[in-house]
């Protein structure tokens, strides 16, 4: 696997938030970093865009010379970007959404946009490979045309389909296939409610759910990776499903399906934030919604036009089959917001990971126990945020805590207990008074870290890794990693050699379980993403953001 | 959104009734545009007046502005809300024209014209109605079902009270006789923008309770909520709907089908669409509703001078034409119907069954109800 370094641009938007926020009044931004980005930008039409859109970023150099309109995307996660557009704190003269309707179906929200306009069109579908496809038979056209998310979940309770998919609480494409599961097995032709959500239809569907992560590039890659072994479907944007398709990199092609009365279509809304580039928006969306656009949109990207003659047009890149039928989306935010609740703390495989966390000496410099000490409260504490709640512990969930120095020192235990499930459909459960008392504790062993001696990483990782091998055999329906954090060179015990080597006479199941690398201070990056080549996960660069931020996306992939 | 303050309601209904097609999100933009452009000559009027948005493209049309000046006028036209003009009715400061989207934002501007003494004169130029803009299999299997007939090529006329009642019957299009073209287990709902904030959905709403209340207008306000109580599920089954004026039709004419069987629009934007497009996507027709209503674009004049521009706009062959390039219907029916035959839609020429929308305060007695209803 290619390690992949994290984006720059969105741990910057991050700080920016972060500043943002910490000075409360962005009518007045007083920061040295807010006011200097102001100055570099003023003639930039800045768009706040959903991470699925980087294919899209072409654009920017096309539109300059169709439109004289300087483009500049910046790319976030779904609910990151929806979160920061919702509180104003976008930082940018208009925003890209793959959907937005969870944004618009809330009067704040629509109140920050200006105008929007739909630039083109993917449904979320589900990819299966060929052959698996012809196990089940559903490569027979007939058979495909009558599979709903109910005979999905039902391929997914019974064992027979093993799916990659983003989180449901951080994108678009989990929550809408959890949405679709969900509508087809309530049996209403019409908007459902949080009371409809049948529970045993989403526990079911979520027994397949064997891949998570939360950026395409990430999941396609460990897709690639896994396909024929770990998994056999993947849940994304007909676009991606079919560039992945074309890229000749998988081990073998994917059918898609799409699900009979269940398509979910991302409708990409541009959308004006700042009402002063009302001018240089309607020029990109003239020139978007263009022949010259279109037709690139719908070659390059293998998105649909939103244009009518473009899509006629180009009607043959798609699979044709019977009329997709669209399901509809509820504006209830409790049924929202319940599902994505109920799913971290009830529905989920619970998490079960180990903090692999640096006390060496040097983390006393620079503030940086603090921030560490103040990312792990974070975590524990009581951020009830739209990404806030992703970040923190969930029900169920298991953590060791494993401090490092000299060596790996004894780890301590945290077990969150499950809440009272719902007897029907799913709401926003508030913390029993147990899980409370378990934050608390979390929150009291932050704050007794003590940071002195030298840096044994790998011998701290390997040690993890151990340990989460061991806890899998025991109990394999959690969902186990690990989460390394650094700001320093290994200085003790096993070198990066060594630590392979080791590494290589672990059993195979432990391939199972990814390492989530943070960069800290002066971790060695170059090693760091080699050692995620070897276990698998990824690195997450907190040097340029707030820690806290980065412990946040972390928790998207567990 | 929780309760609406009456208030609230009242500014939306106002906007509503306005004929604020293009409210939401486009009418939030109180630019103004000075229009015109040509220099004045001596003898030439010139005339200030606030436009709504759907007659602002045609205020710009070089050929509009070139006409004007023929005609010695030059006109500065600033778009603003419907629902703010009659408030502009400011002793004083009161402008030649207002040219709002609506017969009730125009009675406001007159009832604020009276309170302040100012003689009004009143012109509608242009109007469009209501319609539903579908797809042939859709009208076969209304059609099918008793519900849609189609009285000529591709115009299909519907029986508003049956169609209300299907959908109040929450029957799916699966279980219609003949449905195999659409075998769908969704509710058959026709799709509006949301009726809390767009006049196209407020008007939907009008209909809805006509056919509702046997085939009269609502008169009263005891048959006003309990009927606004069923028509909120109309609105509420429907689940998200776009709160911007284009993004109903955007999604029929897009995706499609599969997720818009029925929209319900203005006329003018299926029509500005084949006219922009040279053509319609294969399957499209337009439902007229039996009976439905017209949206009409009125010209209220407060002074003489203004009367010279209400009568060229309802009279200049030539001006009343442009207007249909922008998918308006005017006096000369002919005209408009072969306009737009050449781009392949068929439209009903002649309309006969119009009704008017209830008054001002049941409207908004309605719409106070949905918005509670939807809250919840």
């Amino acid at each position: 696997m290619k390690a992949i370094g994290y984006r720059p641009s969105s741990l910057l938007i991050l700080a920016l938030l972060t500043l943002l926020a910490a000075c409360g009044d962005k009518s007045a931004p007083s920061t040295v970093v807010v006011a200097a980005s102001n100055l570099a930008s003023a003639n930039e039409f800045k768009v706040l865009a959903t991470s699925d859109l980087r294919d899209a970023q072409p654009l920017e150099d096309m539109v300059l010379k169709a439109t004289g309109v300087k483009l500049k995307f910046r790319f976030g996660g779904t609910m990151e970007s929806t979160e920061a557009v919702q509180n104003g704190n976008a930082d940018a003269d208009a925003a890209w959404f793959a959907n937005a309707k969870y944004l618009l179906s809330d009067s704040q929200g629509q109140a920050r946009v200006k105008l929007q306009d739909k630039i083109m069109l993917s449904p979320i579908v589900v990819g299966v490979s060929e052959s698996h496809a012809k196990t089940l038979g559903w490569d027979k056209p007939e058979m495909a045309a009558k599979i709903t998310w109910k005979t999905i979940t039902k391929a997914a309770q019974d064992g027979q389909l093993k799916y990659a998919l983003s989180n449901p609480a951080t994108s678009n494409q989990g929550f809408m296939a959890l949405m679709g599961v969900a509508a087809a097995a309530s049996q209403k032709s019409e908007a459902l409610t949080a009371q409809d959500v049948d529970r045993g239809a989403i526990s079911g569907f979520i027994k397949g759910y064997k891949l998570p992560g939360d950026n395409s590039t990430y999941l396609s890659e460990k897709f690639i990776e896994q396909q024929g072994t770990r998994v056999n479907a993947y849940i994304n944007y007909e676009s991606l499903l079919l560039s992945l398709n074309q890229s000749g990199k998988l081990k073998e092609k994917l059918r898609l399906i799409y699900p009979l009365e269940g398509v979910a279509t991302a409708d990409y809304p541009l959308m004006l934030l700042n009402d002063s580039k009302r001018a240089d928006y309607q020029k990109v969306v003239t020139y978007l919604k263009g022949n010259e656009a279109q037709n690139w949109l719908s070659q390059t990207t293998l998105r649909r036009a939103i244009n009518p003659e473009v899509a006629r047009a180009q009607l043959g890149l798609f699979p044709q089959g019977s009329v997709m039928v669209e399901l509809p989306f509820s504006p209830d935010r409790a049924l929202a917001d319940g599902l994505i609740d109920a799913y971290l703390n009830e529905f989920r495989p619970p998490i079960a990971s180990t903090f692999v966390l640096d006390v060496s000496g040097s983390m006393n410099g620079s503030g940086r126990r603090q921030q560490l000490v103040q990312a792990l409260q974070y975590i524990a504490g009581d951020d009830a945020s739209l990404t806030g709640r992703i970040a923190r512990l969930t029900s169920r969930e298991k953590i060791w805590m494993l401090p490092f120095s000299e060596s790996p020192q004894p780890s301590t235990y945290f077990e969150v207990p499950a809440g009272k499930p719902s007897a029907k459909g799913v709401q926003v459960q508030t913390d029993t008074a147990a899980k409370q008392a378990v934050l608390v504790k979390v929150r009291d062993y932050a704050e007794g870290l003590t940071m002195n001696g030298g840096t044994a990483l790998y011998d701290a990782v390997l040690e993890a890794l151990k340990k989460m091998n061991a806890e899998r055999q025991k109990n394999p329906s959690y969902q186990y990693s690990v989460v390394a954090f650094t700001d320093g060179e290994n200085n003790k015990g096993r070198g990066l050699a060594e630590f392979k080597t080791a590494y290589a006479a672990l059993p195979e199941d432990v391939k199972a379980i990814p390492v989530f690398m943070v960069l800290f201070g002066e971790a060695n990056e170059r090693d760091l993403k080699d050692l995620v080549t070897t276990t698998g996960g990824r690195t997450f660069d907190a040097r340029k953001a707030s820690l806290y931020s980065v412990f946040k996306d972390i928790r998207a992939y567990q | 959104m929780k309760t609406a303050p009456k208030a609230i309601v009242t500014l939306v209904l106002l906007a509503a009734f306005g004929g604020a097609a293009y409210f939401s999100f486009r009418q939030t933009d109180p630019a103004a545009s000075a229009l015109g452009g040509l220099l004045p000559s001596v003898q030439t009027t010139e005339l200030n007046g606030f436009i709504a948005l759907d007659v602002e493209p045609y205020f710009k049309d070089p050929r509009v502005i070139k006409l004007l000046a023929d005609n010695k006028l030059r006109v500065n036209a600033t778009r603003i809300g419907s629902r703010e003009m009659a408030a502009r009715v400011v002793p004083g400061q009161i402008p030649d024209f207002f040219f709002p989207s609506g017969v009730v934002a125009a009675n406001q501007i007159g009832d604020a014209a009276r309170s302040a003494k100012v003689s009004t004169a009143v012109y509608s130029p242009f109007y469009t109605p209501m319609v539903i803009a579908s797809w042939t299999p859709i009208a076969q299997m209304l059609s099918a079902n008793g519900i849609a007939k189609e009285i000529s090529p591709k115009v299909w006329d519907v029986d508003f009270a049956k169609l209300t009642q299907t959908m109040l019957d929450k029957k799916r299009w699966k279980d219609l006789k003949e449905s195999q073209a659409y075998p769908v287990s969704k509710s058959v709902l026709v799709s509006t923008t949301d009726v809390r904030k767009s006049n196209s959905a407020a008007m939907y709403l009008a209909l809805t309770s006509f056919a509702m209340n046997n085939g009269d207008i609502v008169t009263d306000k005891a048959t006003a909520q309990k009927t606004a109580l069923r028509v909120a599920e109309l609105f509420k089954r429907q689940g998200y709907q776009e709160n911007y004026v284009n993004g109903n039709f955007d999604d029929y004419a897009s995706i499609g089908i599969g997720k818009t069987p029925m929209a319900f629009i203005y006329e003018n934007q299926m029509v500005t669409y084949a006219l922009q497009k040279k053509g319609i996507g294969a399957d499209m027709v337009l439902l007229y509703p039996q009976p439905t209503i017209f949206n009409k674009v009125v010209f209220v004049t407060t002074n003489e001078r203004a009367k010279a521009l209400g009568e060229l706009l309802s009279n200049n062959a030539e001006l009343q034409r442009i207007a249909v390039d922008y998918g308006f219907r005017i006096g000369d029916s002919a005209y408009f119907a072969q306009t737009v035959k050449a781009t392949g839609l068929a439209v009903e020429e002649r309309i006969t069954q119009v009704i008017d929308p209830p008054s001002f305060d049941l409207m908004a007695e309605m719409i106070d109800v949905i918005s509670r209803e939807m809250g919840q």
